[in-house]
């Protein structure tokens, strides 16, 4: 049996790993059989669509309705706690009046510098 | 085929069944085939909510992790490993090989995050925090170093220039009857 040798820059695929062959127990040996078995009903459900020829549509995944569903659908699942406020309050109010104050502050004093003349007009096109 | 909508429209409008939008779409059907009980839902509090998501999502009900319930909205989405596509297997015949994935698996949340073009959590040649300490060391030092060069600067030696001839007495003008003072540029 030849060496496996595994990537410095990659994660070793399952099948090539040694733990996937020796010292299993009974019980993660179902669990695989499990697991193989959903993922080859999807196969065969997909190879079914993908190979009939009287299919005139497009083959619909709905693993991904369900992550689209899921991502643009939050708002159910929202419940106001400590962290979440937080984090709302953080990034959706906090900057409002923070980048008000800096822009309102530094634009205030250019103007009374130009106003009293002391601010450098100079004719580069940033700053 | 914009006939058939119109008519179907006046229908409902004509069959005074509410107002607005409920009217024009009373006529419509679902373009795909589905299901509410399909969709993701909230967060499964009993066993048989668990078993039933499990099923829904393709997982066994052992693999099946909602993350949190802590009101992040999530629901009872399933919570799976943290790996980017670009640890799956490259010579496996995936449906989409390109995403590295197949027909009906269930997306990680950040699936797009995760994609081949973006995120890469692969294993590193160096650990993360070495990698990490020498970027930030590399650019303070440089930082640093600007910042010392600013406040004390370092130039050559200049002086104003210097012109031949009498500070070129002729060449601005001087009267050529007349004897210029005598400029010495230099000492010996």
């Amino acid at each position: 049996m030849s060496r496996i040798w595994s990537a410095p820059l990659a994660t070793r695929p399952k099948t090539l790993d040694p733990n996937e062959y020796f010292n299993l127990s009974p019980d993660q040996r179902r669990a695989e059989d499990a697991r193989a078995a959903l993922r080859a009903n999807l196969k065969r459900t997909y190879q079914l669509q993908l190979n009939n020829p009287h299919r005139a549509e497009l083959i619909e995944d709905p693993a991904l309705t369900r992550w689209v569903y899921a991502r643009a659908n939050p708002y159910p699942h929202f419940k106001a706690t400590k962290k979440t406020s937080l984090l709302g309050a953080m990034f959706g109010v906090v900057p409002l009046f923070v980048l008000y104050y800096v822009f309102k502050t530094n634009r205030d004093n250019k103007e009374e510098r130009i106003k009293a003349g002391t601010l450098e007009r100079k004719f580069s096109l940033s700053s | 085929m914009a006939g058939v909508g119109f008519r179907q429209w006046a229908k409902a409008i004509a069959k005074g069944r509410g107002s607005g939008l409920s009217a024009l779409v009373s006529g419509s059907r679902a373009a795909s085939s589905v299901t509410k009980d399909s969709l993701p839902g909230p967060f499964p509090k009993t066993p048989e909510e668990r078993a039933a998501a499990a099923k829904k999502y393709n997982l066994r009900i052992e693999d099946y992790e909602p993350y949190p319930d802590n009101g992040e909205g999530y629901g009872d989405y399933p919570k799976l490993p943290d790996r980017s596509q670009h640890e799956r297997d490259p010579w496996y015949q995936w449906d989409h090989p390109d995403l590295r994935r197949n027909w009906g698996e269930p997306m990680h949340w950040d699936f797009d995050m995760y994609i081949r073009n973006r995120v890469d959590t692969s294993p590193t040649p160096v650990p993360w925090s070495s990698m990490w300490k020498q970027l930030c060391g590399f650019i303070g030092f440089m930082l640093f170093m600007f910042y010392v060069g600013e406040k004390f600067p370092s130039y050559q030696p200049v002086a104003p220039k210097q012109y031949p001839y009498n500070n070129l007495y002729l060449e601005r003008g001087g009267d050529p009857e007349k004897q210029p003072e005598e400029v010495n540029n230099y000492e010996i």
